[in-house]
């Protein structure tokens, strides 16, 4: 290696032929003849220079000019994930001394799943080369060297060249031509300088780094992007995603770490381009700088840059899955939502409610389907536009996010039992408010199409707790992804949620094998009040991790207002009532609901005894905690660590957790296999545990990681776990 | 606790009813049973992996036009793991998965030939013109290798060495994975290294 790094790096080899070269006697006389046209195909090597004659002291830049043919590129000082660096070994005479290539900054090749980084077309590598002072005015001087380099389009091929130029010496330097210094200059504008005004700083999280920078007086360019060409060839990930974000003054960059590097880097060394146009030194042009970064600790909060600066990294993880398959996993997960026990019975009931109608107006049918799944479309928008602006806005979440907050728990509670009350016929909603208990005919066509619309609104409200299979890893991608990407993910979400309904809406001859009309709609109505009830109680149980006692308390008072407002609107009907009575009920309706809400967002908000990190660690004293540097601490004693990433509102998690990780023979085989059990427990916003679910490419729970030793890679499982795929790993690995 | 336990036991029933298993196809991963293949040789045979259960098995990615390959075939750095290692009951196949037309491709004769003309010790060229085999092994580059224990369990999948160069010179002295996995395992210990970079020319597939 070290041979091959001089070869590389300085390769200045000088031949001591002696006295002979007083007289700059051409050495390496015995080298083959020069024989472009088949050692070096498709491409053509020659040495460019800025000046035709030396002067004893001075020093001067010429540069190895490889011309390709079109299509065809070579290779950067740090070729990627294949290739091979341009190399040169000089033949100087003893005046003279060349340094290193200054490699002007490369451009990203992408093969299928490889990328790459070199030049396209043509490129000059200068090198400066300086003339000693006891050059004699009046001899010549010659520079050889001999060049080899691959030449590769979607094919590679070795190629070398001798390539040679002798210089008169002269008393002063006389200039090349102009086009020559200029192609030079051009390659120099290329080549990274250092930017004192520029520091740089990155953190590592597992599987990730970010990288930092800022300027000394905050006047950094106004870019939104730009590409970091590491100079090493295993510390980064070549082919993934650089999602730059801007907070205030500084940048920060998340950066994939290479999963086949030996070990964490210390210092993140390379070249920093920023987009045409755009210039890192205000004033100058200067498109690329040079990179070295210390890498300052693991984990989050130590950049002196910037505390919370690696938003970033939350936006890294492209690349696991390619957007197209994100996009089927989306439309996937949106149709088994319509399964979920808190979506499945208000649609199907929706749905039954075509049986009723099935006989009348097939336009105003598909009128409905259509609106129905625009409803389904806004709100999943919204859901989108929000949760980006809030990640915009800095904050570190993810899917589920909305579950975090307590307020919106306690608030979901409040609807899923008003919900479950409404299908037990504890109360009517007229025609003025939302249609959600399968009344979608019989009605004026204009509120019929309100509650088309409305409705799909609320089945995305309700679907909102709910995480299907395939939505983790679709959800994952569309946090990582451009806010256009993320659109069209929310989108495909909304869709496959909506297809079902407006699918049967569309096709009447479905409609009319649906079961008959009958009195058997009412009970499986009435039933179907209990899933809803029970999703509430589910809420509840979120809730009180979140809070306390004492907030349960406050938003089961406000559950029984909840009733006495239903209880009130049933009795005081409005058919049966005086108008009087009429608008004083419902003005006392409205008056309690506002009481009931009230009482869940102050329960929400005042009440923090019981914070699920401490109630949920003591049930399972021989799981950890999460942090970064745990993980990293015990990963290096060799121990295979398996952390569960969870959170007490995933209810897939939970049923993971009570079938299989609590399971007799799995705690068995983790303790067998002296595997360290970790857990990061989501249910409150937790910024860290954000970072590794992004550097596994996830934004949601669960995920289930495994390591199987110190340099294995970090395995995931898929969500839905099973004994057996526990068992099987553990047997299986190390 | 046990609230919670029922409370979570109750969604676990109406969860586990709806959820169905992950059916994304996964490519081969180490420490994982290698895929399954069925493949014709250049001199007509087929040959399952499932033939060589019990033995170990090396997979080379080839084609002899990538100069990488050229490295280790001109060095006779390749035929000279491949004596060493088909000597010792290991079966060594070559897969070429260059689509028709393209680099490394050649009709099943001329690939015989080829392997005279590199004095090839593989115990078998396998064709894999449609690619299938080598996206199921992910395999990006010639020469990528895998190593594939009597279990049929993968346990190396990566770069030949630790030198991505083609540069013959650079053999001597590097640490070579193939060699390190094949010793490892068959003295029974551990293989240290399970995967590293690998580098070379990319696979030359026919387009999707």
């Amino acid at each position: 290696m070290a041979k091959r790094l001089r070869r590389r790096f300085y390769t200045v080899t000088l031949i001591l032929l002696g006295v002979m070269l007083a007289t700059v006697t051409p050495v390496m006389g015995q080298t083959a003849p020069v024989d472009t046209s088949d050692s070096s195909p498709h491409s053509e090597a020659s040495l460019a220079s800025t000046v035709s004659a030396v002067a004893p002291g001075e020093t001067f830049t010429v540069a190895l000019y490889i011309e390709m043919d079109e299509g065809w590129h070579t290779y950067w000082i740090n070729p990627g994930d294949s290739g091979e660096p341009v190399t040169i070994e000089w033949s100087l005479p003893d005046e003279l001394d060349a340094g290193a290539f200054k490699w002007p900054y490369p451009h990203r090749i992408d093969a299928s799943v490889l990328t790459s980084y070199g030049y396209s077309d043509r490129v000059l590598l200068p090198a400066t080369v300086s003339a000693s002072s006891d050059l004699a005015v009046g001899d010549s001087v010659t520079i050889r060297g001999q060049a080899s380099w691959l030449i590769c389009a979607d094919v590679c091929l070795p190629a070398s060249a001798s390539v040679e130029r002798t210089f008169a010496v002269a008393s002063e330097s006389v200039s090349a031509s102009s086009a020559e210094v200029q192609r030079i200059e051009q390659a120099q504008a290329r080549v990274p300088e250092s930017a004192p005004d520029w520091t740089f700083e990155a953190s590592r999280s597992e599987g990730s780094y970010g990288l930092a920078f800022t300027h000394s007086d905050g006047n950094g360019p106004d870019i939104s992007s730009a590409q970091f060409f590491p100079e090493e060839g295993d510390v980064l990930d070549h082919a993934a995603a650089q999602p730059l974000t801007r907070q205030v003054d500084a940048f920060v960059m998340a950066l994939q770490a290479s999963p086949y590097a030996q070990s964490p880097a210390d210092t993140l060394r390379g070249v920093l381009v920023a987009p045409s146009g755009t210039s890192w030194i205000p004033g100058e042009e200067v498109r690329a700088i040079r990179v070295q970064a210390p890498v300052v600790a693991d984990g989050a909060g130590t950049l002196s840059i910037q505390e919370n600066g690696l938003a970033a990294s939350t936006g890294s993880g492209s690349g696991r899955v390619a957007l197209g398959w994100a996009l089927l996993m989306a439309f996937a997960g949106g149709l088994l939502l319509n399964l979920m026990p808190c979506v499945f019975p208000v649609l199907s009931i929706k749905i039954l409610g075509f049986a009723d109608s099935s006989g009348e107006d097939p336009t105003a049918m598909r009128r409905h389907g259509w609106l129905f799944g625009a409803g389904v479309l806004v709100s999943m928008w919204v859901l989108a536009g929000t949760l980006l602006g809030l990640r915009a806005a800095g904050n570190e979440i993810g899917w589920g996010f909305q579950l975090q907050s307590p307020a919106f728990v306690a608030l979901m509670a409040l609807l899923f039992v008003g919900i479950g009350y409404n299908l037990l016929g504890a109360f009517e909603v007229g025609t003025t408010l939302m249609n959600w208990g399968g009344r979608l005919q019989g009605t004026t066509p204009d509120s019929g199409n309100r509650g088309a619309f409305m409705t799909g609104i609320l089945a995305t409200i309700i679907a909102t707790p709910c995480t299907a299979p395939f939505m983790g890893a679709a959800l994952g991608v569309a946090l990582a992804s451009s806010a256009p990407g993320a659109f069209a993910i929310f989108s495909m979400l909304g869709a496959g949620m909506a297809t079902p309904y407006v699918g049967l809406s569309m096709t009447p001859r479905l409609l009319d094998r649906l079961p008959e009309p009958g009195p058997w709609m009412e009970t499986l109505k009435q039933f179907f009040a209990f899933p809803m009830f029970a999703t509430a109680i589910w809420l509840l149980w979120v809730f009180a991790q979140q809070t306390g006692h004492n907030a349960v308390a406050l938003l089961l008072f406000g559950i029984l207002l909840l009733g006495v407002a239903s209880w009130i609107l049933n009795r005081w009907s409005a058919p049966t009532v005086s108008r009087t009575a009429r608008i004083v009920s419902r003005a006392l309706v409205a008056t309690i609901l506002v009481g009931a809400v009230t009482l869940a967002l102050v329960g929400a908000r005042y009440d923090r005894s019981g914070s699920s990190s401490t109630s949920t660690t003591n049930a399972d004293a021989q799981w950890m905690s999460y942090s970064a540097e745990r993980v990293d601490s015990l990963r290096s004693t060799g121990r295979p660590v398996f952390i569960d990433f969870t959170a007490a509102w995933c209810l897939t998690c939970q049923v993971n957790k009570q079938t299989v990780l609590t399971a007799p023979e799995v705690t068995d085989a983790f303790e067998q296999s002296n595997v360290a059990l970790i857990r990061a427990d989501w249910t409150n916003r937790d910024a860290d545990i954000t970072r590794a679910l992004a550097s596994h490419g996830r934004s949601g729970v669960p995920v289930y990681v495994y390591y199987a030793g110190p340099d294995a890679r970090a395995e995931i499982l898929p969500e839905v776990l099973t004994k057996d795929m526990i068992l099987d790993r553990l047997s299986g690995g190390t | 606790m046990t609230v919670r336990r029922l409370v979570t036991s109750l969604f676990a029933v109406l969860l586990i009813a709806l959820a169905p298993s992950d059916i994304l196809a996964q490519e081969a991963a180490v420490n994982q049973q290698a895929p399954g293949f069925t493949l014709k040789a250049a001199d007509g045979e087929t040959h399952s992996l499932s033939d060589f259960e019990g033995k170990y098995v090396v997979l080379e990615w080839l084609n002899y036009g990538c100069p990488f390959v050229q490295k280790h075939y001109q060095s006779g750095n390749m035929q000279q793991l491949q004596k060493t290692y088909t000597e010792k009951d290991v079966v060594w196949l070559s897969i070429v998965s260059s689509a028709e037309g393209k680099q490394g491709y050649y009709p099943p004769n001329e690939m015989l030939e080829q392997k005279k003309k590199h004095s090839g010790e593989m115990t078998a060229i396998l064709m894999d013109t449609s690619g299938e085999v080598g996206r199921a092994y992910g395999a990006q580059v010639t020469p990528h290798m895998y190593v594939i224990n009597p279990e049929g369990q993968l346990i190396y999948k990566g770069g030949i060495d630790d030198k991505p160069t083609t540069d013959t010179a650079d053999i001597e002295g590097a640490t070579n994975y193939v060699q390190l996995a094949l010793d490892q395992a068959m003295s029974g210990e551990e293989v240290k290294v399970q995967t590293a970079r690998p580098y070379g020319c990319t696979v030359k597939y026919a387009a999707k």
